[in-house]
């Protein structure tokens, strides 16, 4: 994450330095394709209700919202032979009974909706704790920006992925992904991008450290590619679901460890 | 196309059996130079008229050679620019000409000129432009920045890869599908400044031809268009230096013999001094900080006899990015060509040449847990022996053998002890590719020219390092270890090249011509830009060669004395094993990107219309091109043929430039093209509480149309005086059209519960003003 985020802001640094761009909000007319399916599913190390959300794609032009799909039939099982039914408790959010998941265990999530069944596997990874986390301190052309970094130790010789969900007073800022390609079993201080400057003395930041498998870090990888994150932008597409017959969305067995850090 | 191989099979038959037929015939060759400086000139026409007639066409190096029966002829050397000669010569023995060509003042000519007045309707050649770049000054550009490769982009069928860019697409072709060539040494990065500028001064360069299709057997590599650029030898016969200050740069170059019309040498230079500004502040986060870039061209040659000359040629270019003990980030390309010119008789012409070429680029992290350093690079030795053959008035051969060693290294990161990075470097890629080539150049009659010729290409990965094949899926199938200098795998081919010119009368003519091309080296770029940081890969057990097959016909037609050239081309393009990625591709320190690589079909058809006034107070043109570019692969689009990103329906350039008097000179340039093809959401949806958008057809929408206007002025000093000198003036984008650098979609900050559209602009209005002197 580190490299490439460190490429992102160059080539940034040399577009805004070269030629001040210019920005302005524009009606573009775009296309209303047929709904697809949407499944935003999650699976915890923690003794917890674990939540699938089934949702459908909606117009551009509407109002941001979860469109949530009703009367889906949601069954997870486990290689180690546990099958757990899930309970719609809100239109699209469905809620299983407390349980936690297992390091090393295969989860294998079931969605059917409308009668057609969409499939998706994912192992949860053995677990590594978030240490701390600290403030980091950046300064480019005059401002200096506050950023957080989260603290970890890197277990050697095992292909890690992490993803990091950072909410400044509750809100979701940032969701990204990290792997160990270039710090295997290291002690790794990964820096989030999200400026804190818009902050106070006071604010909480919470980080949740999750430890993912190689599927889903390659999900949001895309998905955050996709959106460039300030680097040169790159030809957008679907990330690529672990679920099967196309739906959208992806299915997470993680391991989670959470962290709050307050603004000085 | 196995027609064609079988008929370029039969034309050489035809040729060898020629070749018994004897004839008591000599050989009048020699160079034709500017009698100014001494420098040779490109391209110049040589006409020999008696009871038969023959002539030639001055290589790169200004040689010519015709073959002819004994008689008395009358010799008519011409270049556009230049005074003609004419004179009588009687051939009764070989003899060595060489001509030295005045300067023609009066001639306002413009910018891409053929070589002779009906060069672009006699010769067979097609698909060929040619920049005359002592005239490109009067053309109007970003920040009065000259640039060839921004000249080029206002012809038909070549079009701009984005906003300011320097690089450009070919007939379909995406930029890594362009064969650049300074001084025969091919550039890899031919940008600065991620595309904003080109790497070639313009101060440095005598000539310069991209071939759209018809490719001549000579030369090879890459599958949409040769750059070749030719960079000047320097003056002869005196020392001068020129200059200009620019808005963003300075330029200075000193020219002069080494012997007095024996040898020359030029150098020249150019830096930007946009960093000079930042050190002026008293903040030191800001006058920390670098950005710039640099081009330094240098080149000497020396005759060391009548038939030996040596010239030795170099180019070094760095962008150097820094903010202050944080990053660093440059990179460059550097090449040296060495060349041996050699007449072995009064008929054959050699050149044997030595380059290297090499292109890299340094990453580097200063802080202290995390610090590293990345180094990626790609490295050429060249060796390359041309021939050129003239066997009589008819026939003129070209043949040669080519061999190109690579090595590429995809990464190299280290890092200090402290660091939370380990050191790792990917294995470096070692490939050869070797050639070899034969064409000939036919006047069957007053009406019927050929070119027709075939080259054999090979390649070969070569060890050592560990190779995997991977299956549909990306999954490796397989790994095998091979040792240095093991053969990995082998590919050949054989590119026929054919091209034909029917004249109708002496004003126009049709002419027609089918290519094969084959690119062996890849650049991967997964982002919509390219980047300096880009991968490049080579054929291997997963990646094939990519094949272009192209057939072209066109209509040409000078009229009203030459003053007016008219032209229409179309072509049809068939691509075999083109390259793209499976979402989520990360390109940066990736050991397996072949994992990630999807391969498929392109097609692209277009029609190129140009008319062009060639003379006289008010000259200049119109390109307009109509085309398609399309791809097809298996895994993207349902399978579903979808539009390149390159693909562009309407692309329209005028350019016009009005010499007003002896010192002032107008010109205003205006481009309207369609916007790309790219993909935009159709529906969104939430994951995580984010907004997260949902995108059904590839490249499915297109981006606003693009048009501008630029014009610019030129005050030339007064004439007589030993310090030259002239003002540019120029207004890029006068009606500050915003156009589209990017769109992007995204969370309305003011409020989050709707999605926006944002367009960002990169250049309005932008006025420029450069002095340029000459002493």
């Amino acid at each position: 994450m580190m490299i490439n985020k460190i490429f992102n802001i160059i080539v940034l640094f040399v577009l805004l330095m070269s030629f001040s761009g210019c920005e302005e909000v524009i009606d573009l007319k775009l296309d209303d394709a047929p709904s697809a399916v949407v499944i935003d599913g999650g699976l915890s190390d923690q003794n917890e209700i674990q939540v699938v959300k089934v949702s459908t794609t909606y117009k551009f032009t509407e109002n941001n919202k979860f469109n949530g799909a009703k009367g889906a039939k949601v069954v997870l099982t486990s290689s180690t032979g546990n099958i757990y039914t899930y309970a719609e408790v809100s239109p699209g959010i469905y809620n299983s009974p407390v349980f936690r998941g297992r390091s090393g265990v295969t989860y294998t999530l079931n969605v059917t909706l409308n009668n057609k069944t969409y499939t998706a596997s994912s192992v949860m990874p053995a677990k590594v704790n978030l240490d701390s986390l600290t403030f980091k301190e950046f300064s480019f052309f005059g401002t200096s920006n506050t950023y957080i970094a989260a603290n970890y130790k890197d277990p050697a010789g095992i292909q890690n992925q992490y993803r990091y969900i950072l909410k400044a007073k509750g809100v979701i800022e940032e969701d990204a992904v990290s792997e160990d390609r270039f710090d295997d079993g290291n002690k790794v201080a990964n820096v989030i991008f999200y400026e804190l400057n818009d902050l106070v003395a006071g604010d909480l930041i919470d980080v949740e450290f999750q430890c993912i498998d190689r599927n889903v870090y390659k999900y949001f990888f895309s998905l955050n590619q996709s959106e460039g994150g300030g680097g040169p932008p790159v030809a957008p597409a679907n990330p690529p679901s672990n679920f099967n017959n196309g739906a959208l969305g992806v299915f997470n067995a993680h391991t989670s460890s959470k962290k709050t850090i307050v603004l000085k | 196309m196995p027609y064609t191989n079988r008929l370029v099979l039969l034309l050489f038959i035809i040729l060898f059996s020629q070749l018994s037929i004897a004839q008591n015939k000599f050989t009048v060759n020699g160079t034709v130079t500017d009698s100014g400086t001494g420098e040779t000139l490109i391209g110049a026409s040589v006409k020999l008229t008696g009871k038969t007639s023959g002539g030639a066409v001055t290589n790169s190096y200004g040689f010519y050679s015709v073959s002819i029966p004994e008689g008395n002829y009358e010799a008519s050397i011409s270049f556009i620019g230049y005074k003609t000669i004419k004179q009588s010569i009687t051939v009764s023995k070989d003899i060595r000409l060489n001509l030295a060509l005045v300067e023609d003042n009066q001639l306002t000519e413009v910018v891409i000129s053929a070589t002779k007045r009906d060069e672009n309707v006699s010769s067979p050649q097609m698909g060929l432009q040619k920049i005359n770049v002592r005239e490109i000054n009067n053309v109007p550009v970003l920040l009065g920045e000259r640039d060839v490769l921004k000249t080029l982009q206002l012809l038909p069928g070549i079009k701009s890869a984005g906003e300011g860019n320097s690089g450009f697409y070919v007939r379909g072709g995406s930029t890594d599908q362009n064969l650049i060539l300074l001084d025969e040494a091919p550039v890899y990065n031919a940008s600065h400044l991620l595309g904003f500028f080109s790497t070639f001064n313009s101060d440095a360069i005598k000539d310069v031809s991209v071939y759209k299709g018809g490719m001549p057997a000579q030369y090879g590599g890459r599958l949409a268009s040769v750059l070749d650029i030719k960079m000047n030898d320097g003056n002869r016969k005196t020392y001068t230096a020129e200059g200009g200050l620019g808005l963003i740069s300075s330029r200075v170059k000193v020219e002069g013999p080494i012997v007095k019309d024996k040898g020359s040498f030029m150098i020249s230079g150019r830096r930007t001094y946009l960093d000079a500004f930042l050190a002026l502040s008293p903040d030191s986060s800001i006058n920390g900080n670098t950005l710039f870039f640099y081009d330094l061209n240098a080149k000497a040659n020396y005759q060391l006899d009548e038939k030996n000359t040596l010239f030795l040629s170099g180019y070094f270019g760095r962008d150097k990015l820094g903010i202050s003990e944080t990053f660093g980030f440059n990179w460059g390309n550097s090449t040296v060509t060495l060349r041996w010119n050699h007449l072995y008789s009064n008929r054959l012409f050699s050149n044997t040449s030595l380059i290297y070429s090499n292109y890299n680029y340094v990453i580097q992290n200063f802080m202290e847990e995390n610090n590293f350093e990345v180094n990626s690079s790609i490295k050429d030795f060249n060796l390359k022996q041309d021939f050129e053959y003239s066997l009589n008035s008819k026939h003129s051969i070209k043949f040669g053998v080519n061999a190109i060693h690579h090595t590429i290294a995809p990464g190299k990161l280290t890092a200090s002890e402290a660091s939370s990075v380990n050191e790792t470097t990917y294995e470096n890629r070692k490939g050869l590719e070797a050639a070899a080539y034969i064409s000939d150049e036919w006047s069957v009659n007053d009406n019927l020219n050929l070119v027709y010729g075939l080259r054999l290409s090979s390649f070969s990965l070569l060890g050592p390092g560990n190779f995997k094949t991977y299956d549909a899926d990306g999954n490796t199938s397989s790994v095998t270890a091979y040792k240095s200098g093991e053969f990995v795998k082998n590919y050949i081919n054989l590119e026929p090249r054919f091209s034909a010119s029917y004249k109708i009368n002496g004003s126009s003519s049709f002419k027609g011509a089918y290519t094969r091309n084959i690119q062996n080296v890849h650049l991967m770029s997964n982002s919509t830009s390219t980047s300096p940081t880009d991968l490049y890969i080579m054929n291997s057990n997963n990646v094939k060669p990519e094949i272009a097959d192209q057939v072209a016909t066109g209509y040409f037609k000078n009229f009203n004395d030459d003053k007016y050239e008219f032209s229409a081309e179309v072509y049809y393009k068939w691509m075999q094993n083109q390259i793209e990625y499976r979402s989520g591709t990360d390109l940066r320190g990736n050991g397996n990107v072949e994992a990630d690589l999807l391969y498929g079909d392109g097609r692209a058809y277009g029609i190129e219309l140009f008319l062009k006034k060639r003379f006289g107070k008010f000259n200049g043109w119109i390109g307009y091109t109509w085309s398609r570019t399309e791809r097809q692969f298996d895994a993207i689009n349902e399978g579903k043929w979808f539009y390149a990103k390159q693909d562009r329906t309407h692309d329209l350039s005028l350019v016009g430039i009005y010499k007003a008097s002896t010192r002032w000179t107008f010109s205003s340039v205006f481009v309207y093209n369609t916007g790309n093809a790219v993909t935009y959401p159709s529906g969104k949806y939430q994951i995580n509480d984010r907004t997260v958008f949902y995108y059904t057809e590839k490249n499915g929408y297109r981006t606003p149309s693009y048009h501008r206007l630029d014009v610019s002025a030129t005050l030339e000093g007064k004439p007589g005086k030993r310090l030259q000198s002239s003002w540019s003036f120029g207004i890029y984008n006068l009606y500050n059209r915003k156009n589209a650098f990017s769109i992007d979609f995204e969370d309305n900050p003011d409020n989050p519960s709707q999605t926006q559209v944002v367009r960002t602009t990169l250049f309005g209005i932008i006025p420029s003003v450069t002095w340029n002197f000459k002493f």
